[in-house]
């Protein structure tokens, strides 16, 4: 019976002009989107490299004045030298011997390599610098530069497929369903079915799952697609355990407004129109209020630390350490006995000096900014509890966390590159500060950034509270209905 | 005639349960959304000045020290917000909120609020802006989808039109009495947001509050009536009623939430700004073979010869200007022309995408009124372009000042090279440096940028009203 009922509802769908016109709609959004997914992602790797390629140039650049240097020094017989730190061409060794000149004036990119699925859920990954410059310094100094974009595009948000699936796809899905008994009520046919040995449930059941069927198929189908036409990294196994993720929480989410419609046609005691107006206030509400307001009070019971406070007090710090120059240097090379300059107690040259102040001032920042980092995941982790309140806003999370775009990756990529940064600042200080000259041959002994990936588990895990709110709130909304059913009217009064 | 059948129209919607519930959600909305409005645009400003003034007070507290080290330390630029910004933040949070300004370099702002908010931030910023722009087309659409629809279902059309009254005065008094509605909706709290201008005299805190509130107000109204005659001429031309509301529902997503991202990615596609690293480099490199593809060094060499002939020397010892600081600052007038070009580029590309986006609003409405009403509240991208001009030009003006002070100060250091020996400034020199102001663009400015995109929704209401007259003049009266 629900066979016979299925393939009858299929057909008659496949008749209606409406649901044609619905899939055609979603099959260019979701087109649109893939295309512009794609740019976006192409663009943050297109420029991570331009930015690495740049200052690897300029290492190579220093590497090629010291293997001529090498090459001079050899043919005549004299010292491999140390040079001093200056801004203009001159005489002596070159710039590339002083480990302090190549550590502190030209940069290391480092890069958060994008998902196989970044270009579906651009998420934050269009505000976060996903490529970071390393040198000598301090942290902020290094995390201090934004992703610049249009902010007009920035705040309208991206055209991702995310968007598709979150906005509009439950559009598409209250289209085909607001009448689903109200309309078969308005024409009399539904009494003249109820006549035959099928029961209201049954009927109800095939109808749901016939739109259902058509419309993940559809769904999945077009993901599938753009994933195969935009995503990457497609032979890794890494990949494919997101879509999946990315999978269970489309068809959780869609299930959720199918049940939705469900519950408005059983228990709404107007016609069509009254559905219709009562479900779209209900995407209204669910998919734009809901989240605006959730973002109103969380920010403003739990308000983000502000910038413009961390700048004030990053500047006294400085400040601070800049009037105690003098006596920082002196601490300094107290600190470090082993590298006062032999016969030149008071050698300063401005790298020693901006290296000591440096140190200090990072000694002082160093606290500043771990307070506000620990402010800001703190109002985070606050306003993630608020995601139950819209299937909305945990579909989001949940599609940020499988395509790797949420603000957690980021973050910790930030703790990666900040251990690198160490890495790399001490490396070079520890060579400049001996006075010891930097070889050709030490070019390939620079430390070198690998990311490490965040084990999929951590990503899994994060997603996991969104998933199970989503299939929560469907078990609710489904389980409504089951009632009402019994005392539904078949004919229009 | 008119007025009955806006009356009645009237009385039926106010008495319609649609409307108790669709006029309390936006009233409960549109109040909070005014007072949320308010109290960030306190908080923020509130920060703002206090940290201008900080580092005002830094810059000349800095410790005493040689001026052009004094302009390597610089200052921050931090972006103040008019009034209106309470009722529309426009872009407030996704543009930096600082600028650094130091010697050598022009830096792009930094401080994005919405790096340092939740993701649930994207999902946008409930503002009054906001509301009337998303929520009241909605309101308008639920209230007005059965105006015609309705009475052919229930076959009253033919007998009101029977009664002698014309298709015109219908469709009028229909808009009247819709209109009537949403304002008892919409004008209380609109007055409740003008009272807390008011309260706050704030009136006369920018240049033409009261012009700028004004046609504020003006753009809402045709963004309004256009939606109110797109529904009517829906709702006469539709078979029924729920066919009606699925098109005005589908157009209203169409204008007010796909359209926005949709121009967004387009003008992107046509007008392609660079990202971040991008930029750097190829600014980089510019600056490194020079403006021109001579070389900064060897115009330092060229210039240093013009000044040896000018003062008719031959060493720098003998120089009457202090070499080293007339070399940074000409260093500085050789890479600016780099600088200009290249964040020149940013900022026109950024123009461009938003002007293109104004003109996709020949199909979505929403993008000229989005553009009108954050350029009157001044929270679009022509402040955001005048605000890192006027960064510019004092971090211009900063450089200037102390590497001029020191090429006159230190005449007699030229030619010592010493770790131990070299000028030194203290506050009162800083001082010739003015704090930073940001001088927001003229009124007149900001409106000629907005002319076209008031004609594009004079346009729309002229089209919507267009097809509200020809749908009712050829509507059925009996359902098919």
């Amino acid at each position: 019976m629900y066979r016979l009922i299925m393939t009858h509802e299929a057909r008659t769908l496949a008749r209606t002009g409406s649901l044609w016109a619905i899939l055609a709609l979603l099959v260019a959004a979701i087109g649109f989107a893939a295309w512009s997914g794609a740019r976006a992602v192409d663009r943050q790797v297109r420029a991570a490299t331009d930015a690495a390629t740049y200052e690897d140039g300029e290492r190579a650049r220093m590497r090629a004045e010291t293997e001529a240097y090498a090459a001079r020094v050899a043919a005549s017989g004299g010292a491999y030298e140390f040079a001093t730190v200056r801004h203009s061409p001159g005489e002596g060794p070159p710039q590339g011997t002083n480990a302090g000149a190549v550590g502190a004036e030209t940069s290391v990119w480092i890069a958060l390599p994008p998902t196989g699925l970044a270009a579906l859920a651009i998420g934050q990954s269009d505000i976060q610098l996903n490529y970071l410059p390393v040198k000598m310094g301090t942290t902020l100094e290094m995390v201090k530069n934004l992703e610049i974009e249009n902010p007009v595009s920035l705040q309208a948000g991206a055209f991702d497929i995310a968007f598709v699936i979150i906005f509009l796809l439950p559009i598409f899905i209250l289209a085909i369903t607001y009448d689903l008994l109200s309309s078969e009520r308005e024409r009399g046919t539904l009494a003249m079915i109820l006549a035959h040995p099928v029961s209201l449930r049954a009927l109800l059941a095939s109808k749901i799952a016939a739109r259902a069927g058509i419309v993940l198929a559809v769904a999945l189908g077009l993901g599938l697609l753009a994933l195969l036409a935009v995503g990457t990294a497609l032979d890794a196994g890494e990949t494919w355990a997101r879509f999946a993720v990315w999978c269970v929480a489309t068809v959780l989410y869609s299930a959720f407004w199918f049940a939705l419609a469900v519950l408005v046609n059983v228990h709404g005691r107007g016609g069509s129109a009254t559905n219709g107006t009562i479900l779209a206030g209900a995407w209204l509400v669910l998919v734009v209020i809901v989240p605006t307001l959730v973002s109103l009070v969380a920010t403003t019971v739990y308000p983000a630390p502000s910038r413009m406070d961390l700048v004030v007090a990053a500047r006294d710090a400085q400040t601070a350490g800049e009037l105690q120059m003098q006596q920082s240097l002196d601490r300094f090379y107290s600190d470090h006995l082993d590298y006062v300059p032999v016969g030149d107690q008071r050698a300063m040259d401005f790298l020693t000096l901006s290296q000591a102040n440096a140190a200090n001032i990072e000694k002082q920042l160093l606290p500043l900014y771990a307070e506000f980092r620990e402010q800001m995941h703190r109002q985070q982790a606050l306003v993630r509890r608020f995601q139950y309140f819209s299937p909305a806003i945990m579909m989001q999370l949940a599609l940020n966390e499988a395509s790797g775009t949420s603000a957690e990756r980021y973050e910790d990529f930030l703790d990666q590159a900040f251990r690198f940064r160490t890495q790399w600042n001490d490396w070079f200080a520890s060579r400049f500060l001996r006075r010891e000259a930097l070889r050709p041959a030490d070019y390939d002994r620079f430390p070198r950034f690998e990311y490490a990936p965040e084990p999929l588990p951590a990503a899994l895990g994060r997603a996991a509270p969104s998933l199970a709110g989503l299939l929560v709130a469907l078990l609710v909304v489904a389980a409504i209905p089951a009632g009402g059913l019994r005392r539904y009217e078949v004919a229009a009064r | 005639m008119i007025t009955t059948i806006a009356r009645k129209e009237f009385a039926e919607i106010v008495r319609d349960g649609r409307f108790r519930w669709t006029a309390a959600l936006v009233v409960l909305l549109l109040v909070t959304a005014l007072l949320a409005g308010w109290q960030r645009y306190a908080a923020y400003s509130a920060v703002q000045a206090a940290a201008q003034g900080a580092t005002n007070e830094q810059w000349l507290k800095q410790g005493d020290k040689n001026p052009h080290t004094a302009a390597h330390y610089g200052n921050y630029a931090f972006k103040p917000l008019g009034p209106l910004a309470f009722f529309d933040s426009g872009i407030t949070s996704y543009a930096g909120t600082a600028v650094f300004m130091e010697a050598h370099k022009q830096n792009f702002a930094i401080g994005r609020p919405a790096n340092d908010t939740s993701s649930i931030a994207r999902f946008g910023e409930l503002n009054g802006a906001m509301i009337l722009q998303v929520l009241l087309p909605l309101l308008i659409v639920f209230l007005g989808f059965t105006a015609f629809a309705a009475e052919r279902e229930s076959g009253t059309l033919r007998q009101v039109l029977s009664t002698g009254v014309s298709r015109g005065s219908l469709l009028w008094g229909k808009a009247l009495g819709l209109g009537a509605a949403v304002a008892v909706v919409v004008v209380p709290c609109l007055l409740v947001g003008g009272a807390v201008i008011a309260a706050a005299g704030l009136e006369t805190a920018e240049e033409g509050m009261a012009a700028r509130t004004a046609l504020v107000a003006l753009a809402y109204l045709l963004y309004a009536a256009t939606f109110l005659f797109l529904t009517l001429a829906v709702s006469a031309w539709a078979r029924n009623a729920r066919a009606a509301l699925m098109v005005m529902v589908g157009f209203w997503a169409f204008t007010a939430f796909i359209m926005p991202k949709a121009a967004g990615e387009l003008a992107k596609a046509a007008h392609p700004s660079p990202a971040f690293g991008t930029f750097m480099a190829e600014m980089k490199a510019h600056q490194r073979r020079g403006i021109d593809g001579v070389s900064p060094f060897a115009k330092l060499g060229r210039y240093q010869g013009q000044l040896f002939r000018q003062y008719k020397v031959s060493r720098v010892e003998d120089l009457p200007l202090y070499w080293t600081a007339v070399r940074m600052q000409k260093l500085e007038e050789i890479d600016q022309p780099v600088f200009d070009l290249h964040y020149g580029k940013v900022r026109d590309t950024y123009l461009a995408q938003r002007r293109l986006q104004d003109r996709i609003g020949v199909v979505a409405p929403t993008l000229p009124l989005r553009s009108i009403s954050m350029g009157l509240a001044g929270t679009d991208l022509v402040q955001q372009s005048r605000f890192m001009a006027d960064a510019e030009a004092f971090r211009h003006d900063m450089v200037f000042k102390m590497n001029d002070y020191l090429s006159k100060a230190a005449v007699d250091l030229n030619g010592v090279n010493s770790a131990s020996r070299f000028m030194i400034a203290n506050e009162e020199v800083f001082a010739i440096v003015p704090p930073f102001r940001y001088e927001p663009p003229a009124f007149a400015d900001v409106l000629a940028e907005q002319v076209p995109n008031f004609a594009l929704l004079g346009a729309w209401l002229a089209a919507a009203v267009g097809l509200a007259v020809l749908a009712t003049r050829r509507m059925d009266l009996e359902a098919r």
